[in-house]
């Protein structure tokens, strides 16, 4: 069963259309790249996805609940009950500077799922390992370097178990040497077989993570394929420039 | 020396009714304040607006001012005036109360705007509901941005205590004027100024600890 599933997604700023009817599938464990020139609409779309920006037209459904339906949003505990079943990690972090690391991986499914104080120790303990953090699981956020806040952002959205993790350009405000130690957390879960979206400039990232890419140009979905097909022998004029600008 | 020993303790009874003033104006206008800066930024327009209105009144007029309407003022209002009638220290309280709260709805205003909406954004694909974002997540950062502000009024408002002598509240100021022209010695003064600038210190004492351990949280 498809994880999300998006038809003919529409969504405009006043005169200019950002997403043009954008249509796709993800299934269970596959990690999907979106790659395309900056303006092109990636952002857009993933904020649309998880709803953090109303879409003009179309559908969404994440994990068999419909968030909206030809345009059509549903119910406001509906949109959430589609939206909880998936986790975000923007480009900024976003993690919260009154909170220790500790607190920021608990807040939200303490507050939110209720769940057992050992269980939610337990789980945090386990991710913060898996991201290479578990030693600094009670500093404060202005102490780690952007890496380590990313880090620290893919356990907090883990944290509330999704089944579908969107990431927005997740090293593009990293200092170019600590790119790496965030990409190798994110090929770490795509070798887990966990459900990605992720937004990226990092072609590398993309050919060995990826299983499938998709190319964004002018809010179309301009070409769609394996990441051979689309970064090897892209059959687009446009995907070729892009590509090759990317080159550097 | 014996002449000040002698006054002092006139002085320090105008003084404690100076602290009351203060604090009761705190714990009033404190809350106060912070409800109107949610009012401010609610999404129900007409009341966003009567704030700015009242804030725009509060801060636009001297607070001299406000301090003789209510007291004179207010009981000529036609037919609520007789219910209006305070005595000295309620006018007080209310008109420094009022009038602080403005201030503080402003201060707490500018720490909400301090707030990235990347925060509120991170709270909203955690599922957060709105009261958890804001008390969790927004409110701590708020008044971390709020509190120097917060800490200036304060101070001020130990001095500004001072204005509540034109409506005769027996506080620290009216203490001292009252002594000064009953022996015609301005020692008084000169005593009074010495205990507002103990008092301040005290408070200013008091914000820095508050202020220092809000940023080490966060350290
Ligand atoms: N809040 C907004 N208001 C108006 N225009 C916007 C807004 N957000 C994005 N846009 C515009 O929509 C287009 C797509 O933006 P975005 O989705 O951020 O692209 P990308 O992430 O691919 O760089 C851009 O032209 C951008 O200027
Ligand atoms: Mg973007």
């Amino acid at each position: 069963m498809a994880v999300i599933e998006v038809k003919h997604l529409r969504k405009a700023y006043g005169e200019q259309e950002v997403l043009r009817d954008i249509s796709f599938q993800v299934t269970a464990g596959e990690v999907i790249a979106v790659i395309g020139s900056s303006g092109s609409g990636k952002s857009t779309l993933l904020r649309c996805l998880i709803d953090l920006e109303q879409a003009d037209g179309g559908s969404i459904t994440a994990g068999g609940v419909v968030l909206m339906e030809d345009g059509h949003y549903r119910s406001k505990k509906e949109v959430r009950r589609a939206t909880e079943k998936m986790g975000m990690v923007f480009q900024q972090f976003n993690l919260f500077p009154n909170l220790n690391v500790r607190d920021n991986l608990k807040l939200a499914p303490r507050l939110v799922k209720k769940e057992r104080a050992d269980a939610l120790e337990e789980r945090c303990a386990r991710l913060l390992r898996k991201v290479g953090l578990a030693h600094k699981d009670t500093a404060y956020p202005a102490l780690l370097s952007g890496g380590e806040q990313q880090r620290v952002a893919i356990a907090r959205a883990l944290m509330m178990e999704p089944e579908l993790l969107l990431f927005d350009e997740p090293t593009s405000s990293l200092d170019p040497e600590l790119t790496g130690e965030v990409l190798e957390v994110i090929r770490q879960l795509a070798a887990e077989r966990m459900t990605m979206i992720v937004v990226t400039h990092e072609m590398g990232f993309a050919r060995e993570a990826a299983s499938r890419v998709i190319f964004m140009d002018q809010g179309r979905v301009a070409e769609e394929g394996s990441p051979a097909e689309v970064l090897d022998a892209p059959k687009q004029e446009r995907t070729r420039l892009f590509l090759r600008s990317t080159l550097k | 020396m014996a002449y000040f020993t002698g006054i002092l303790p006139f002085l320090l009874e105008g003084a404690k009714m100076t602290l009351f003033l203060w604090i009761m104006t705190l714990a009033l206008s404190l809350p106060l304040g912070f409800l109107v800066s949610l009012l401010v930024r609610g999404r129900f327009r007409p009341l966003t607006w009567l704030m700015e209105i009242y804030i725009y009144i509060m801060r636009g007029t001297p607070l001299m001012l406000q301090l003789m309407f209510v007291y004179y003022g207010l009981p000529f209002i036609p037919v609520v005036g007789p219910w209006l009638r305070f005595n000295r220290l309620t006018a007080a309280i209310f008109a420094f109360a009022l009038n602080y709260a403005a201030y503080f709805a402003e201060i707490f205003r500018g720490g909400f705007l301090a707030v990235p909406k990347g925060q509120y954004e991170a709270c909203q694909v955690l599922s957060l509901s709105r009261p958890q974002t804001l008390t969790r997540v927004v409110i701590p950062q708020m008044i971390r941005v709020a509190l120097p502000g917060i800490t200036n009024e304060t101070i001020t408002l130990v001095k500004d205590t001072s204005l509540a002598y034109v409506i005769a509240l027996a506080e620290l100021m009216h203490g001292a004027k009252a002594t000064v022209s009953r022996d015609s010695n301005p020692a008084a003064y000169v005593l009074a100024g010495l205990i507002y600038l103990v008092i301040v210190f005290a408070v200013t004492l008091v914000f820095k600890k508050l202020e220092a351990r809000y940023r080490l949280r966060e350290k």
